[in-house]
């Protein structure tokens, strides 16, 4: 008898990276990894499911930038570059581990990985990946759900809470509605980050639920009836789902987590670093920086630093019984949530960071495959369902103001307010501020002018990805992220400037409008108050 | 280092010059900015423009005061429309040196404050130069405000809260609140890629290190358009007949018959190395 429901939430999302004045940009690899080792695993998961006629149901959020990316030219040509030189890397490396079988297997699997992904990516979706999220949710059983247009944190971007906030949500609406057909049925609140009454700037758009940690519904007023167990409605309409605990700790957990493992993958052991520099040299940075190319032979092995050679149908089998236990223990929670809610059943709401699954735990796919496929198949207690669509199935949801919160360390907002960081608010608001004064004064604007100020709202936006202050405040990239603060803060000043004094230059608009060209369609007028 | 690549991207375009940019040290503007950290902290931001701090310091001497020092005075308004004398409490914080920012511990959630930046007298008066937004700290810890159609008995409620915190069945509310404390400071979230930041735990054994690998390497030579096979696998030749294998090459022994025909299939050699590697 069914007793309940699970619905998993996947989060995809990197920031806007595009450097197309250089032939190769470390930064870029992080986009061409996530192609190869998360989003074509999700996909020829997805398609494996549709294959089988399995109903499945999943929510992913696609953000703005991400889908900008995956949609650019540009960057689908560098990605084939890409590809193409770990598909001759594997290669020579099918070749070079020819007397050692445990690490030729392994050459074999990446080879193959590699291959498929550049038929997926090519041939399959002519070099257009997000065309394979839509047609997933036009079969009605993903779905598919915005962020925020450059994943600004939102409660750090504004004194006044008006104009910046609603242009990352409404920015992200019209870019999702211009690729997916219609308005989003939910949002990923960047970080998870909620401000209480940021919901009526959401309302605006049509969108009918956001994600909250679990203290933003359990710190919310008056006191939830249902815990996370059930959304609960803001006043203005719109539905909070809060993250259940549970279901986080038993993929996050550096300790208790799945993906600790020690059959699994080492992602830390990678040819890149352990090969001999010569022959790696022409697959590694341009610089001659080692980096990470992705084919990793080791497994986790244990707290050790000597590693043995990893073993894909051990790791995969490992990963159906992980799937296995994870949906018996979903089993017992709402069986024992089953005598505390009246007359509903409880939804467990369990969202990851995509990219966590093929990415860093690389068996992450094949779990989430078998979870989904034994969910469907092997018992009867549980189903799995979408935000979008528990909020049909009951009349009325208790009213409740969620708390301020955000799923960052320590669940406020200190991970991008610190030290490292908080030099950067002072400039940011005062590019709002001047934004609005603008956008305001210029309400009519056509031609170069409107060109101007669109382009203000792209330098505007892309310093707001929170991106910039997280990787400050962790430690690796920093130069590369104060940079693009600084720059996109640079070629904003230098607009406004032009615009306050009428000097536009069409030939430096031209520029900047072919550097950061995410959001071709934008208006301005987002802005005015 | 990246090198520019000089394709259609790089031409040249008539563009005045522009000089770098770098952040202003301030806007010229004469204000005070709040933001919440969490429930305990917030963060503040100012600018002070010159002829204000002149006035006010002017204004305090005109009085026959003077200048004592320089302070952040934190009111707590909630619930009421601050007019500068109405607040339920206040404390200050004195700033030293040339701080423009400050990180101020209210550590009361749930309550609301305005901030005012301001010079004290040497007689103890208060003159504030800017006043800032004013903010509410989140909750921590269950509303106290039970909903009529939603009710339950109260430990129901704290069985919810346990549940959906993970750990299990709580007991009393200030128990409860500490141990999602301890929940908010475990790591369950990943950062994505572009942190670069360490996910799992990296191994924690010594520093100290040693790795020791073979590869082999096969070249040779023979005319460009001889067929080649090492060890029975046919292998490409460079255009000038030479060709290079490399091998990860184990413990023991490996024989390595190299062998090659003309293209007329007539002529015919074979070489075959025997390698032998020992690891002590």
């Amino acid at each position: 008898m069914l007793k309940g429901y699970l619905a998993i939430v996947l989060h995809a999302h990197l920031p806007f990276v595009r450097h197309p004045e250089f032939d190769d940009f470390l930064e870029e690899d992080w986009l061409f990894e996530a192609i190869t080792e998360t989003y074509i695993p999700l996909i020829e998961m997805l398609d494996g499911l549709e294959r089988d006629k399995v109903d499945y149901k999943l929510t992913i959020s696609l953000s703005p930038t991400l889908m900008a990316m995956l949609m650019d030219e540009h960057l689908q040509t560098k990605y084939l570059k890409h590809l193409d030189n770990l598909i001759e890397l594997s290669e020579k490396e099918i070749d070079r581990t020819k007397w050692e079988p445990q690490f030729n297997r392994l050459a074999h699997m990446y080879n193959d990985m590699f291959k498929r992904a550049r038929y997926v990516f090519a041939d399959q979706y002519k070099r257009n990946i997000v065309l394979a999220f839509k047609h997933f949710q036009e079969t009605g059983n993903l779905e598919v759900i915005t962020c925020c247009a450059t994943h600004g944190y939102l409660p750090l971007m504004e004194v006044e809470r008006q104009a910046s906030v609603r242009a990352q949500v409404k920015v992200a609406a019209d870019f999702y509605q211009k690729i997916f057909g219609k308005k989003p049925n939910g949002i990923w609140l960047p970080e998870c980050g909620y401000n209480p009454g940021d919901d009526e700037i959401v309302k605006k758009e049509g969108i009918k639920y956001f994600l909250t940690d679990t203290h933003g519904i359990l710190f919310g007023t008056p006191r939830p009836r249902f815990g996370v167990f059930s959304p609960y409605m803001c006043r203005s309409g719109v539905a909070a789902f809060g993250r259940d605990t549970e279901t986080s700790k038993a993929v996050w957990s550096a300790v208790e987590g799945y993906p600790g493992d020690f059959n699994y993958r080492d992602f830390y052991r990678d040819i890149g670093f352990d090969l001999d520099y010569d022959y790696i040299r022409p697959y590694i940075n341009s610089d001659g920086v080692r980096i990470n190319t992705g084919i990793k032979y080791y497994k986790i092995t244990g707290n050790t630093n000597t590693k043995y050679p990893y073993d894909p149908d051990v790791a995969k089998s490992r990963a159906a019984d992980q799937a296995g236990n994870f949906m018996f223990n979903r089993e017992k929670q709402v069986e024992y949530l089953g005598g505390q809610m009246a007359d509903r059943l409880p939804v467990i709401v369990a969202p990851y960071d995509a990219e966590l699954f093929g990415h860093w735990w690389y068996e992450g796919p094949q779990w989430l495959d078998f979870l989904i496929r034994k969910t469907c198949y092997d018992q009867k207690t549980l189903a799995l369902t979408t935000p979008g669509q528990y909020l049909k199935k009951y009349k009325n949801y208790q009213v409740l103001q969620p708390a301020f919160s955000s799923w960052g360390w320590k669940g406020y907002s200190e991970v991008w307010l610190e030290g490292s960081n908080d030099w950067v608010y002072r400039h940011l608001h005062k590019m709002v501020e001047r934004m609005v004064e603008v956008a305001n004064t210029n309400r009519n604007a056509k031609g170069l002018l409107a060109r101007a100020l669109n382009q203000m709202a792209r330098e505007l936006l892309l310093a707001q990805s929170s991106d910039w202050a997280f990787i400050m405040k962790t430690g690796s990239h920093v130069p590369y992220a104060v940079e693009r603060f600084r720059g996109h803060a640079e070629n904003f000043d230098e607009l406004y400037n032009d615009v306050k004094n009428g000097t536009l230059e069409e030939e430096y608009i031209k520029k900047l409008e072919d550097k950061n060209n995410i959001f071709q369609d934008i208006d301005f007028s987002v802005y005015c108050t | 280092m990246k090198k520019e690549t000089m394709g259609s991207e790089a031409k040249p375009l008539r563009i005045r010059e522009r000089k770098a940019y770098r952040f202003p040290p301030g806007y010229g503007d004469n204000k005070i900015v709040i933001l919440v950290r969490d429930p305990w902290w917030m963060f503040s931001y100012w600018e002070i423009r010159k002829e204000k701090q002149e006035e006010i310091v002017r204004k305090i001497e005109t009085s026959g005061d003077s200048v004592s020092r320089s302070v952040l005075r934190v009111y707590d308004v909630t619930d009421i429309s601050f007019n500068g004398k109405n607040a339920h409490s206040y404390f200050d914080i004195e700033l030293k040196g040339l701080a423009s920012n400050w990180y101020i511990n209210v550590n009361t959630p749930d309550r609301a404050f305005v901030v005012e930046i301001g010079i004290v007298s040497k007689k103890g008066i208060f003159y504030p130069l800017a006043r800032s937004n004013m903010v509410r700290m989140p909750r921590f810890g269950m509303s106290d405000q039970l909903d009529a159609e939603w009710m339950m008995p109260e430990e129901e409620y704290w069985k919810m809260f346990g549940l959906s915190g993970g750990f299990g069945i709580g007991k009393g509310s200030l128990e409860v609140r500490e141990m999602f404390k301890k929940r908010l400071e475990e790591q369950i979230t990943s950062g994505g890629i572009s942190s670069g930041a360490s996910f799992y735990r990296k191994p924690s054994e010594r520093k100290f290190w040693l790795v020791v690998n073979c590869e082999l390497i096969v070249y040779g030579a023979t005319e460009p358009d001889a067929k080649v096979t090492v060890q029975g696998k046919p292998i490409k030749l460079r255009q000038d007949g030479t060709f290079t294998l490399r091998f990860a090459l184990p413990d023991g022994k490996q024989v390595i018959p190299v062998e090659a025909t003309s293209n007329d299939g007539i002529d015919h050699r074979c070489i075959t190395p025997i390698v032998t590697r020992k690891t002590e």
